[in-house]
């Protein structure tokens, strides 16, 4: 799932759990969701690492990547 | 007189041909545009003339060599940089230019002003022509000089605000006489990579500050238009604040330095877990009001006969979810003003208003079996009947030996 995707998938959950009669064990289980899906984006964005990599062409589309670090 | 040798007309232009270019290979010269004829073939055919001289000159499309091929107008005081030569057929002596860059003060400046008024007229700047940039991208492709300032500042920005993305450098240089072609051979690379290898959502394409003369590569007719073509939504981030190309009106969008162009292209981590937050805030408070209601629920229900359980628990139970309420409030205030903790609050919240920290203090539910809604009066229950019960920790599964009617 992308980041964009959880964030619209939180929404939606939040809305729902705002907004709309749930019985109780439904509303635990979007509320458990929800929660899960809140920490998994924060450890993304925590952990996230840049990947940077230079594309060069080998031979007409065909490309190799390597890797750039930090000098 | 016999032993001389008696050239051919072929023999001789290829003589002088040779002669010609082996005494003015790459050589500078300067003059006056006139007479300039734009072949169908895209070759430029002109006139350089001075005071008292003038002579035939060619620029050829597509030479590797590279040239500036901003408005060349007639009139117009040129230099130029190429070779001496003779065309054989027609036994004419030509210049044939690589390099033709317009001459003096202001001279560029005016150059790039009326090929602005050109692709103007021909809608190249409309804004229908605009593609929106992606909000959260997760392939950046930078077209730039592989050791510039520009390609720093973005990597640093991207690091710092949206490490997510992949970021990828397609290498060019970005200024002298090659650089136009170069920067348009770099853009083609990027579309092919995004069209066979992997998708890109945006490609920055830009360099650092410098003269008027090192940023002139994205002013140039054909840099603009691989720009204004690319099926990547573009965004343009050439040297300082002040400065402008025209590959800023052709872009998909304008930054005024490289790094605010990665600042325009990522969103910043902060502000998404700063939403982050606001969600679960938001569960949560929807959550324990919920279960509010549902406490009230249980009250009127429960109060006074059924329940067993004296008026004074279920007062403590309210009570304790006052201050469950109210310790979220604060938490939540407290989050807003306590950047650096925000996440280990945040999980504190999430934990303290878990729905099901009544059943830890020893509530209850119970289940009719395979059901999903708790059990709120004895209807349908019978000797018998299986039930599940949760408790703070664990469940228990039993059958009921009698069922008692209020």
């Amino acid at each position: 799932m992308t980041i964009e995707e959880a964030l619209t998938k939180l929404e939606e959950i939040t809305q729902k759990l705002e907004a709309e009669e749930l019985g109780l064990d439904e509303a635990i289980g979007l509320f458990d969701e929800g929660l899960a899906l809140a920490a998994t984006v924060k450890g993304r964005l925590e952990e996230a690492k840049l990947k940077v990599e230079q594309v060069l062409e080998k031979t007409k589309d065909t490309f190799s990547l390597e890797p750039l670090d930090l000098p | 007189m016999n032993d001389e040798h008696v050239y051919t007309i072929s023999e001789l232009n290829r003589s002088a041909r040779e002669t010609l270019e082996e005494a003015f290979t790459e050589i500078w010269v300067k003059g006056e545009v006139s007479e300039m004829k734009r072949a169908a073939s895209g070759h430029l055919y002109f006139t350089l003339k001075d005071e008292t001289s003038e002579i035939n000159a060619v620029r050829f499309r597509g030479r590797t060599s590279a040239f500036t091929p901003l408005a060349i107008e007639p009139g117009m005081s040129v230099l130029a940089f190429g070779k001496l030569t003779v065309y054989e057929p027609r036994g004419r002596y030509q210049f044939i230019a690589s390099l033709l860059q317009p001459l003096g003060e202001g001279a560029l400046q005016a150059a790039i002003e009326r090929l602005k008024a050109r692709l103007k007229a021909e809608g190249l700047f409309d804004p229908i022509h605009k593609k929106p940039i992606p909000r959260f991208p997760s392939r950046v492709g930078v077209v730039t000089s592989p050791n510039g300032a520009a390609f720093r500042d973005v990597r640093s920005v991207l690091e710092r605000r949206w490490p997510i993305a992949e970021l990828l450098l397609f290498p060019t240089t970005v200024q002298g006489a090659s650089a136009p072609e170069d920067l348009v051979a770099a853009l083609d690379c990027a579309r092919r990579f995004s069209e066979h290898v992997a998708a890109l959502d945006v490609l920055i394409v830009g360099r650092g500050g410098g003269s008027a003369e090192d940023l002139a590569a994205f002013s140039d007719e054909r840099v603009a238009r691989a720009v204004f073509d690319s099926p990547i939504p573009v965004v343009s981030a050439v040297g300082h604040e002040i400065d402008f190309a025209i590959c800023d009106f052709v872009a998909d969008l304008r930054a005024p330095t490289p790094a605010s162009a990665a600042e325009l292209v990522a969103p910043d981590r902060a502000e998404i877990a700063e939403a982050l937050r606001s969600f679960a805030s938001r569960m949560t408070r929807g959550t324990v009001d919920r279960l509010r209601r549902r406490s009230d629920r249980l009250r009127t229900f429960l109060l006074p006969s059924r329940y067993r359980a004296p008026r004074r628990r279920l007062e403590t139970f309210d009570q304790r979810l006052d201050g469950l309420v109210e310790r979220l409030g604060r938490s939540t205030a407290g989050l807003l003003t306590r950047r650096s903790e925000r996440f280990a609050r945040l999980d504190d919240v999430l934990r303290l208003s878990d729905p099901r920290l009544p059943l830890r203090r020893g509530y209850s539910m119970t289940f009719r079996e395979g059901s999903t809604l708790p059990l709120r009066d004895t209807e349908g229950i019978a000797e018998g009947t299986e039930i599940e019960t949760h408790l703070g920790c664990g469940r228990l599964r039993s059958r009921v030996e009698e069922v008692m009617d209020a």
